[in-house]
């Protein structure tokens, strides 16, 4: 008995368990994030990236060039001499996945589908088009969309190139699915759909596995390997295990140290782009010591940022000190601060606090986040300001921030859209500390009132030229820079790692910009 | 046993709330501006006194509605019938090694009570009670699969294998089902290096308290009387011995099914296994309201009905005990 026991577990452990197929691209990553699929509720990055795979907007970008739009589902476009009405004309011969026709039906249906639902990402789209009757069906093939005040080519384009709200959906399959209870089809989209990209999905069990096979008939021409697997695998070690083996092509949430391991290791390969985020510190301006200006700067010029950048974050950051990151447009490549103690001592004196303060710092429980606040603790007690650091789990730290409860707290932001407004208007709008507030987004939080600066954010979203543009958003910076609520720590890079047979990846900086399109295997 | 779930139901529900967090904000993200949260908290009843939302969430749950989750925008009925079975899967194979291994090991030890057998397997008790579920999930992950490839990584199947259709949500019988005898070998394969970690836990302390029942028997006058008796020394431990040992062991076991859930947290993470521990886990991240309240309430029924089972055992097991 106990022998046959002893050679059914043996049979059971040695036969052989299988390795990724060549035409199966297979990513180990956490896919927990993931809630919903209806690109009108898309709004984590993860979720995006994997619905770029089947949905297609309006726009594109040039591939690694966030600066030239490209035309998507839409070939050409015009926009009004007033700056007002844009007028797109849909590329004619596109199917969804269904076998439908791809027309101006579609878009519009699209567009007010996502105004009408009004679930928490529409602002991208509502801030410039918020009535569904300004979208219109032109002809079959054009459409026209008027914004309520004149927008820049690139703020529009970044709007309609959103995965997500202004993701084009297949109309008559969706109204196939409504019900009087449900008219949008919100239920039956959360798990299907109804696309017309490279990849159809066709199977999401939660926190399990995503199942996406190729679009034979996709307009730009049929991805290159047949199918793509998303394993859910939430612990980074077991994606670095599973990698190891070759039971995953890509893992997607290794940790800095972990990716480090792979540099120049045959057989593997790490990919890393800036991913348009900032780490940063906040300082609440409308509370003591951090209302005084000098205090603020006093703070930025005590941080010692290589520590960070390159001992916490191991490579895994570059340096930057302005909101607009590095490859987008408006970016200021200015980083002017560095650890002085002596000059930041000097601040501090002469903003009335020669033997420094009291404050406690706030951060969430993400080990990096925990670890630049232990830096920061250290660099301060330089300079006399004594930092006692607390942590929580997100939601009660955003709840906090949010309420303008903070003092001192440790952050990081993400570009929601592919423009310097997407930036602007959290990091530097704000006229009113109050709940009337137009944009109650980082400034606000952190009660940093520069209503000129606030105009500006304004007038540089609605400026058509390009180079006025480009030096308004330089000048937001600065003024943001010197005297805002902030020190930037630095911009964080995306890192993957892959097996070398993987081919023809590109990370975007946008995550949800990167497709599998043109991604195949050699072995 | 209503009171029983009538107070976890009440307690969970208000410890959720009084925690100064907002589910909310926290599922929609940092950078969703404060109008979007304060519409997604309206569309959820968030907005109206905590009172009325208790009472509203009990008629829901008199009904069998256990609401709908923040987090995955599904009935949390719906989300417990999708994790559970694989925490039933893993949790069974993890008991049988359990049983197995534990109750092998103390009833070893404590015949050779005081050899080397019986100190090594202490030693691997302590060790093993005193050993993180991830930290030695990461361990077994790095010799069996890493190092020696012997046996699979995480998951349930290799990731580039589809699932088989779903019938009962257990990979097992839906293999069978479907007779995919390559998901059936790659399920049982995949499912011997978790279910090793959880099972661990309870290895050790069955086998501690085997040993210790078993000693305590051993010492007893009818031992003495059925070895003078001549009777063959394996009937002696099997038949006189462990038979009356057995009553804290089944304790024991039942504490560990309940103990099962919180070891699969860990477990679950670790190996990428799809149960309903990853999904309490993350529910608990979120204070996912809905969410924490049912699996509470699933885990107090789950309890009461292993307590329940228990005690049934206890009157088969010892006739002088009967319940009236």
């Amino acid at each position: 008995m106990w022998r046959l026991v002893i050679v059914a577990l043996l049979a059971l452990c040695l036969t052989g368990f299988g390795r990724t197929p060549p035409d199966t691209l297979v990513i180990g990553a956490r896919t927990g994030i993931i809630v919903d699929f209806d690109p009108a509720r898309i709004y984590e990055v993860f979720t995006a990236f994997v619905a770029e795979q089947f949905y297609d907007q309006l726009v594109d970008f040039e591939k690694g060039n966030f600066k030239k739009i490209e035309p998507g589902l839409a070939e050409s476009w015009e926009v009004s001499e007033d700056g007002l009405t844009w007028t797109f004309y849909i590329r004619k011969g596109v199917k969804f996945h269904s076998g439908n026709e791809l027309t101006a039906d579609d878009v519009v249906y699209s567009l007010r589908r996502s105004l009408a639902l009004n679930f928490h990402p529409i602002w991208i789209l509502a801030q410039y088009v918020p009535d569904p009757e300004m979208i219109k069906k032109v002809d079959d093939y054009t459409v026209s969309i008027t914004t309520t005040e004149p927008v820049a080519e690139l703020t529009i384009a970044s709007v309609l190139a959103f995965q997500g709200i202004c993701s084009i959906v297949d109309s008559k399959l969706v109204k196939a699915h409504a019900t009087p209870d449900d008219p949008w089809a919100n239920e039956w989209l959360k798990e299907h759909d109804a696309g017309s990209g490279p990849f159809k999905l066709m199977k999401w069990v939660r926190e399990e596995i995503i199942v996406l096979e190729r679009f034979d008939n996709y307009w730009e021409g049929p991805a290159k390997v047949k199918r793509v697997i998303i394993k859910d695998i939430p612990d980074p070690s077991a994606q670095k295990l599973a990698l190891d083996k070759g039971d995953i092509d890509i893992a997607w949430d290794l940790l800095p140290e972990q990716v480090d391991m792979y540099r120049n290791v045959e057989g593997f390969k790490v990919v890393e782009t800036p991913a348009w985020g900032i780490t940063y510190v906040a300082m609440n301006a409308g509370k003591p010591p951090f209302d005084n200006e000098l205090v603020r700067d006093a703070i930025r010029w005590a941080i010692d940022y290589d520590a960070i950048i390159y001992g916490i974050m191991k490579g895994a950051a570059i340096p930057g000190q302005t909101f607009i990151p590095k490859g987008m447009f408006g970016h200021l490549p200015e980083t002017p601060y560095y650890k002085d103690v002596e000059r930041a001592k000097e601040l501090l004196a002469a903003a009335g606090y020669p033997e420094g303060f009291e404050v406690e710092l706030l951060t969430t429980d993400r080990p990096d986040r925990v670890a630049i606040a232990t830096q920061i603790q250290a660099d301060l007690a330089e300079i006399g300001v004594k930092v006692m650091i607390r942590q929580m789990v997100g939601a009660q730290f955003y709840e906090l921030y949010r309420a303008q409860k903070h003092t001192f707290l440790v952050a990081g932001w993400g570009a929601d859209y592919a423009d310097p407004d997407a930036l602007a208007k959290p990091f530097a709008h704000c006229c009113t500390t109050g709940p009337d507030a137009k944009v109650r987004q980082l400034a606000w939080r952190n009660m940093y009132v520069d209503c000129d600066t606030t105009l500006l954010v304004e007038e540089a979203a609605r400026e058509l030229n390009s180079a006025k543009r480009e030096k308004m958003y330089f000048e937001i910076q600065r003024r943001v820079l010197d005297k805002g609520p902030f020190a930037i720590l630095y911009y964080p890079l995306r890192q993957v790692v892959m097996r070398d047979v993987v081919a023809g990846f590109n990370l975007a900086h946008m995550e949800y910009f990167t497709e599998l399109w043109e991604v195949y295997k050699t072995g | 046993m209503v009171v029983v779930v009538w107070g976890v139901v009440t307690i969970t529900f208000f410890v959720a709330r009084v925690i100064p967090a907002d589910p909310v904000a926290a599922i929609l993200g940092p950078q969703a501006p404060q109008d979007a949260i304060e519409r997604e908290r309206a569309r959820w009843g968030l907005d109206k006194p905590i009172h009325i939302q208790y009472v509203r969430y009990i008629s829901g749950l008199l009904r069998g509605d256990l609401g709908v989750s923040l987090r995955t925008r599904r009935p949390v009925s719906e989300d417990i019938k999708q994790f559970f079975p694989a925490t039933v899967e893993l949790g069974v194979a993890a008991l049988i090694i359990g049983i197995v291994l534990g109750i092998g090991v103390g009833v070893i030890s404590a015949v050779r009570s005081g050899s080397l057998i019986d100190h090594t397997s202490r030693v691997f008790a302590i060790v093993g009670l005193s050993m993180p579920a991830f930290w030695l999930g990461l361990l077994l992950l790095l010799i069996f699969y890493h190092t020696l490839g012997w046996l699979p990584g995480p998951g349930r199947l290799p990731y580039w294998y589809p699932l088989p259709p779903r019938v009962t949500g257990l990979l097992f019988i839906d293999s069978i089902i479907a007779k995919d005898w390559f998901a059936l070998k790659s399920f049982l394969q995949h499912l011997v290096l978790p279910a090793f970690t959880l099972g661990w836990l309870s290895t050790a302390s069955i086998a501690r308290i085997t040993r210790s029942s078993m000693l305590e028997v051993m010492h007893e006058e009818y031992i003495k009387t059925a070895r003078m008796k001549g009777l063959r020394e394996s009937l002696v431990i099997l038949k006189h011995a462990f038979r009356n040992a057995l009553l804290p062991i089944v304790t024991v076991i039942g504490i560990r099914i309940a103990y099962m859930l919180e070891g699969a947290v860990l477990t679950e993470t670790v190996f990428a296994w799809p149960g309903l521990g990853r999904y309490a886990t993350q529910s608990f991240l979120s204070i996912d309201f809905n969410a924490v309240v049912g699996v509470a309430l699933f885990m107090a029924l789950l309890y009461s009905f292993c307590n329940l089972v228990v005690d049934l055992l206890y009157a088969y097991l010892n006739p002088k005990i009967r319940y009236v």
